[in-house]
């Protein structure tokens, strides 16, 4: 073969990277970003990256202008597990979409399809490419054919519930950039970065109060970081793990008095193994915590009721959403639940109303009925109404697989405070004073709850045991290591986005 | 056997009945509405209802009727159904028979849809029969309430649930109608997760149910399928949303149909019914959640008999058909629906495609527009994902314009899955830049021929209900 065919080539294609490209390079780096290939090296494992389609231009009658059409695509490892990645080059058409870079995500749909591979998309960009001309008749993204058997849109739905998709908005991402990282499961994002449309767009942290944003973080390197770890537990199991130093503490996380708040995450460090707490959604639908964490190793999903959130544990909407949504996720991924109880039970009241609680809530307890992975519960305080029914299903044929309760436990068909305005209503209205009312109604609750409390909750057989707190992470432990993670040959369901 | 047993039982069935208890029908009435065995007999075929739990146990000296409510197996146009119906003159209503969970059970198993009249306050604070001393149940072990709500959770997306709700309707109540596929509600009713003596003792504040909850309120947030006037107009309402279950051997073009190509102009708005009922058959729409994310229609009907959902864009709604969250998720469900009962989908499509409503700004129908700009949500994810796991046929018309993803929202992209059945554009389709992720067309059509296209591929397809499991629980929302 003549050697200038092959310099050639290598000349022309050593074009695409960043050393031939200083001043794209530098500009990147004066916005304070990664070039689109330095984000690639910075999440996937060193050397593991095999680019494809590097040559890929559409733009023939300038070569060069557009080096890899504005997306880099490929496939690597993180954690030495297979994955496939997009990023999307904001010095190239500002990350524009082409027919010709769609085709090149397209091929990532199929191979992540054909090999049940990770999918991640650096998603920032503006769009569709002004510069390109398309024909009627024929659109790019639902023919798919020139590059496998899916499309991207459908080839995202495709994956839903089988394969991770995971998208990185950090820059502006528009339009059909928008709707990749709006499509995808997991969803991290820089501070300060904007999601819209060529006509107006919305910051990420607007995005974040709607539930569109799993996680914000301050920069590019924390959002690879957040990725890496995010799929670590879809990815992997641990052979084992330590207790955190929080866990020391645990006894003494409830306070005494029972009208006072706590804060749920601590009993997640205490629980969860050192340093395997990840948080999903932290700020939406606040009352519910939903963590990824680990316990001995093994990949758990922990959600739990948050006391001290503007609802003190109440469920509303979005915390409903945000549950049953976790529950759907970690029964595809055949992650075991634990759920952390003390709840009021669901929202109510005309706010909680208007937002359509009294349809919403039925997502929850349809999902914890139908999981098929195992649920261990803890009830560390209370559960009224239908707070039990929804954080630990409702009981039949789809009962926990372990039913736990801290000494603080306190049980009741409704909130106690709520029935007594119920069954002591005549004397409540006849009360002299607020106070006295009050009093009539507190004096009925505290006599039900001394009925159901405590150690009487276990000697109903309302949980299999009333424990000491510090017993409890060994005692899901022990039932985790009963029931290995199983294998599966097809998916389950497709997830809901939201 | 000794005549005198067999009176006892028969005496205390009788007090049991409306005829045994005049004062209370009249008040019923009084109210405007039907008692608990009236609405079932109403609902119910004539001759057909069984009543299941008439009795409920034997007290100090005798048999003791069921209270709370009634619950029945029967017919509806033929097909088996399980029918129940709380009964609020009753300390409130509830589920106190026990025998509900028994007839979820078997309408799982039979897959028989599932009517529910739901009126009352959630569960009592206090258990009734237990108060008056010695009280043995015939129900069962304890002849506790039990499974009712693990019951129709399985049922999710098996067998299908319509519920009415006349007066109010909170807490467990609430609940048992949230459940179903259909809920359909009468005028000055209330639903609500939590009702007013639990609102006072957690807040402080003193609401009427209605102020709490109305289900005119509800009908603007989607929470309600259908707003009626009273009981009959709702139970005329569940009567034909539960025939759709049923195919016919054919059906006739409506009027409508005869003006079919002057509905559309080249530019501007135009009403969506107005297509819709051109291509259905006559008087056979039947439109669920209309006042609620009105860019969109989501309707029942039938082509040539055959049951079908009408999935469409309404360019006459204030954002123009602009596919906004909530009309995502009603596109997504509706579609979950659909898939899961076996209806195939026609889709017309005239979009400019996805919008999101500005953060914090509390929405009137009328100022939608103002208060949206275009953008994407994980919400306008839903209806792909749901059009794409469907095995439902999809017949599409793109009537006019389908900007961005808004055709893929309304038809799906995929070539893997979830193909078309059909592909149709009418003459005023608009090409061009916008309309990337269309999937193109299998041609374009006089609208006048439009309808005859799609009842003959669909004669191609048959529609099966004889599935071995569900295919998915369906979203409530």
């Amino acid at each position: 073969m003549d050697q200038k065919q092959i310099d050639d080539v290598v000349t022309a294609t050593a074009q695409a990277y960043d050393a031939a490209r200083p001043q794209a390079v530098a500009s990147r780096h004066a916005s304070g970003h990664l070039t689109a290939r330095e984000r690639i090296a910075a999440l996937c494992d060193p050397e593991s990256f095999m680019e494809l389609g590097v040559q890929a231009e559409s733009a023939p009658n300038a070569p060069g202008s557009a080096p890899a059409d504005g997306v880099v695509t490929g496939a690597g490892r993180i954690d030495g597990r297979s994955v496939l990645v997009a990023s999307y080059d904001y010095t190239v058409y500002k990350g524009t979409q082409s027919r010709l870079n769609q085709g090149k995500l397209e091929r990532l749909m199929f191979l992540a399809l054909e090999h049940r591979w990770p999918f991640i998309c650096f998603a920032d960009g503006e769009g569709d490419r002004a510069q390109e001309l398309r024909g009627a008749f024929g659109g790019l993204g639902g023919m798919g054919g020139a590059s496998g058997r899916v499309g991207l849109f459908d080839g995202l739905c495709e994956l839903s519930g089988w394969v991770p998709t995971v998208a990185v908005v950090s820059g502006t991402s528009l339009d059909g950039n928008a709707a990749i990282a709006m499509f995808c499961d997991f969803v991290v994002a820089t501070a300060g970065s904007m999601i819209g449309t060529v006509e107006g767009q919305f910051t990420v942290e607007a995005h974040e109060q709607m539930g569109d944003i799993d996680l914000v973080v301050a920069d590019e390197p924390s959002a690879i970081a957040a990725v890496r770890k995010y799929l670590s537990y879809l990815m992997c199991d641990l052979p084992s793990g330590e207790p955190s130093p929080e866990s020391e503490t645990i006894r003494s996380l409830v306070p005494d008095n029972r009208r006072r708040a706590y804060d749920m995450r601590k009993v997640v460090l205490a629980l969860a193994d050192e340093g395997s707490v990840f948080e999903l959604r932290p700020n939406w639908g606040t009352s519910m915590i939903t963590s990824l964490v680990r316990m001995d190793g093994r990949s758990v999903g922990m959600f739990g009721n948050q006391p001290m959130s503007r609802l003190a544990g109440a469920i509303d909407s979005d915390a409903s959403d945000k549950m049953a949504r976790f529950l759907e996720f970690c029964d595809a991924y055949d992650i075991p639940l634990v759920s952390l109880i003390d709840s009021p039970g669901f929202y109510i009241g005309p706010e909680a109303e208007r937002a359509g609680i009294a349809r919403h809530h039925i997502r929850t307890l349809t999902a914890i009925h139908h999981r098929t992975v195992p649920l261990y519960c803890v009830q560390l305080r209370k559960a009224y109404g239908l707070g039990p029914v929804v954080m630990r299903g409702s009981g039949g044929h789809e009962p926990p697989d372990l039913r736990l309760a801290w000494p603080t436990v306190e049980t009741g068909g409704m909130s106690l405070e709520g029935a007594a305005y119920l069954v002591r209503r005549k004397e409540i209205l006849a009360a002299k004073s607020p106070a006295e009312a009050l009093a009539i109604r507190d004096e009925y609750a505290n006599t039900v709850r001394d009925m159901q409390s405590g150690l009487r909750a276990g000697r109903n057989f309302s949980f299999d045991e009333v424990i000491d707190p510090a017993e409890t992470r060994d005692r899901i432990i022990a039932m985790l290591r009963l029931s290995p993670r199983p294998q599966r040959t097809g998916k389950k369901n497709y997830l809901d986005t939201i | 056997m000794d005549q005198k047993l067999i009176d006892e039982v028969l005496a205390a069935r009788a007090r049991a009945y409306d005829e045994a208890r005049p004062e209370v029908v009249a008040r019923v009435h009084a109210n405007g509405k039907l008692t608990a065995r009236e609405r079932i007999a109403a609902l119910l075929d004539p001759g057909s209802a069984v009543e299941y739990g008439v009795l409920s146990g034997r007290g100090e000296s005798d048999w003791v009727q069921t209270t709370g409510g009634v619950d029945f197996l029967g017919t509806v146009h033929g097909q088996s159904v399980v029918a129940s119906s709380t009964d609020f003159t009753d300390r409130g209503g509830g589920y106190g028979a026990g025998r509900l969970g028994r007839l979820l059970a078997l309408a799982n198993e039979h897959r028989w849809p599932v009517v529910l009249f739901t009126e009352g306050g959630g569960s009592r604070a206090v258990v009734p029969e237990s108060a008056g001393g010695r009280f043995l149940s015939i129900a069962g072990q304890n002849g506790l309430p039990h499974g009712i709500f693990e019951g129709m959770a399985e049922l999710a997306g098996w067998v299908p649930t319509a519920a009415m709700v006349s007066g109010p309707s909170f807490a467990g109540h609430a609940t048992m109608a949230a459940f179903c596929d259909f809920i359909v509600a009468t005028r000055g009713s209330s639903i609500g997760m939590g009702g007013p003596p639990m609102v006072e003792a957690g807040f402080g504040t003193r609401l009427t149910p209605h102020e709490l909850g109305g289900v005119e309120m509800h009908e603007q947030i989607g929470g309600i399928e259908l707003l009626v006037d009273d009981e009959p107009a709702a139970i005329a309402a569940v009567r034909k949303y539960l025939s759709y279950y049923q195919d016919r051997p054919s059906g006739a073009a409506a009027p409508a149909a005869n003006s079919i190509r002057s509905i559309v102009p080249n530019s501007g708005p135009y009403d969506m019914h107005q297509v819709i009922q051109a291509l259905a058959d006559v008087d056979s729409v039947f439109e669920l959640r209309p006042n609620w994310a009105t860019a969109v229609i989501t309707a029942f009907g039938r082509m040539g008999g055959r049951s079908v959902g009408f999935l469409a864009n309404q360019p006459l709604s204030p954002n123009g058909g602009a596919i906004n969250s909530d009309a995502a998720n009603k596109i997504a469900r509706f579609v979950q629906l659909c898939d899961a009962y076996e209806f195939p989908i026609v889709s017309l499509i005239d979009t400019p495609g996805f919008t999101v409503k500005l953060p914090g700004v509390a929405l009137k129908p009328q100022d939608e527009q103002r208060a949206e700009r275009p953008g994407v949500t994980r919400h306008h994810a839903r209806p792909l994902r749901a059009l794409h796991h469907r095995t439902v046929p999809l017949y599409s018309v793109q009537v006019r314009r389908a900007y961005g993803l808004g055709a893929a929202a309304m038809a799906g992209v995929g070539n893997a899955r979830s193909v078309p059945a059909l592909r149709l554009a009418w003459p005023t389709v608009e090409l061009g830049v916008n309309d990337k992720y269309t999937q193109g067309f299998d041609d374009i059509v006089d609208p006048a021929e439009t309808r005859e296209r799609i009842i003959a591929v669909m004669r191609l397809t048959k529609r099966s209900l004889e599935r071995a499991t569900k295919k998915r629980p369906r979203d409530p929302w």
